[in-house]
């Protein structure tokens, strides 16, 4: 059972939202999208999102929302016709779903044809202005990419470096994720090269470096800043990326 | 300056493309080069490119983003790409394109019609978009609350490698899908 939902643990993240999640259920079991036997695909929704809480994976609100709408529609497919109301034709309760899990189709599709189109592009380049990347000259260290593991052993160390204290001071705002992405990316473009440890050497109080980690991990994520390493379990530098 | 003889303008406007770091299109070479007709500037441009492929060249000019583009050929790519290692980008994300599809099928769009599409928040990814520069804000909806309206930018038809937004994939019909889905069932019972 583990390793089932080990295969899924895979498959789930790649789900880009609920509508994603059900075209492929829809694919799995080939069904047609125009008629979809409402109770096994919920059921099988559902199944998939007990699966996600199982492997504490976080499950969006949107995955929720979808689960009760499936929901109400299974009802609405269960409740008999109204027996006079018949020159009154309702509407397929599945309906409004239909329409927009092809709308959602028709995007997904035009998006992975776009992909092919990025995909080629990338191989073609042409004259760009720019300056040799001085930083990683100038400096004597051949830098190597970081891994997660790295970055969270360096974490660790910012924390039990931060000096003891016996009264604490309470400051009336507390640091923000925002606050410190600004402070990160105005420090790495006055410097070239920061070394992490330094920059956490200044901070003093435990909720700083956390927030100060998350705007780090945050602006890797974006991509504006680089994260490089002088060798294993070497120091690692920030830099601030050109956009 | 008078007219140009026509072999002296196609290497007039060859150092222009060559010189330039963007697109440049067939107007804006005009403006540069004395007398010349913008038919008179592709035909010198074709002109190139088959000089260019009779002489082997490693780089041909594309039509691109509206203009016209020097670029390295494919087959030199895994080596260029070498020259302009962290200058590459990351690949966007299965969400970015599909936000990107969105946007630029329905432009001017706002993030919440997005949302209502891919049945999912994308504010991060929209971030991400403008960061890149793919997408830009192009006004105010007239809606409540008079949310921000999003386009697709000049540098989105360049990373995709297309002239227009005519020439990106087009959506299928929604006739189509259905017939599709018609015959995959078919396909599995056979």
């Amino acid at each position: 059972m583990i390793e089932k939902k080990e295969g899924y643990r895979v498959r789930l993240s790649n789900f880009e939202g609920p509508l994603d999640l059900l075209l492929y259920l829809i694919k799995r079991e080939e069904v047609d999208i125009y008629d979809i036997p409402i109770a096994e695909i919920t059921k099988q929704y559902l199944e998939m999102i007990e699966v996600m809480r199982e492997l504490d994976l976080e499950v969006a609100g949107e995955f929720i929302l979808m689960a009760a709408t499936l929901i109400q529609i299974k009802v609405r497919m269960l409740l008999p016709e109204p027996e006079d109301g018949s020159e009154d034709e309702e509407e397929d309760p599945r309906a409004e779903l239909v329409r927009r899990l092809v709308e959602y189709k028709c995007f997904k599709e035009v998006a992975e044809s776009m992909e092919s189109f990025e995909v080629h592009q990338r191989r073609l380049f042409s004259r760009a202005y720019f300056e040799w990347e001085k930083q990683y000259k100038k400096t004597e260290v051949v830098l190597r990419e970081v891994s997660m593991v790295d970055l969270m052993r360096a974490f660790k160390t910012a924390m039990e470096n931060i000096p003891s204290v016996t009264a604490h001071e309470v400051s009336a705002i507390g640091p923000t994720i925002e606050g410190q992405i600004e402070f990160l990316m105005r420090r790495l473009t006055e410097k070239e090269l920061t070394r992490f440890g330094e920059l956490f050497e200044e901070l003093k109080d435990k909720i700083t470096i956390i927030v100060t980690f998350m705007a780090i991990l945050e602006l890797i994520r974006t991509h504006r800043i680089l994260i490089q390493q002088s060798s294993i379990f070497g120091e690692i530098y920030l830099s601030a990326r050109e956009v | 300056m008078g007219q140009m003889e026509s072999a002296f303008m196609r290497q007039v406007v060859e150092a222009l493309i060559f010189a330039s770091d963007v697109p440049l299109s067939a107007e804006q070479i005009r403006q540069y080069v004395d007398g010349a007709t913008p038919s008179q500037i592709r035909k010198a441009i074709e002109t190139l490119n088959l000089e260019y492929t009779k002489t082997n060249r490693a780089f041909h000019v594309i039509a691109v983003a509206g203009g016209f583009q020097m670029v390295t050929r494919e087959n030199y790519s895994q080596w260029v790409k070498k020259l302009y290692h962290r200058r590459i980008k990351a690949r966007l994300s299965q969400a970015a394109l599909e936000t990107l599809a969105i946007i630029a099928y329905r432009q001017p769009v706002t993030k919440t019609d997005v949302a209502a599409i891919r049945g999912v928040n994308c504010d991060a990814v929209v971030k991400t978009l403008l960061e890149r520069r793919l997408i830009n804000i192009s006004g105010r909806s007239d809606g409540p609350g008079r949310p921000l309206l999003y386009r697709t930018t000049n540098e989105f038809l360049r990373y995709f490698g297309v002239n227009a937004l005519s020439d990106l994939p087009k959506p299928r019909e929604i006739e189509e899908i259905m017939k599709e889905e018609n015959h995959s069932s078919e396909d599995a019972v056979e």
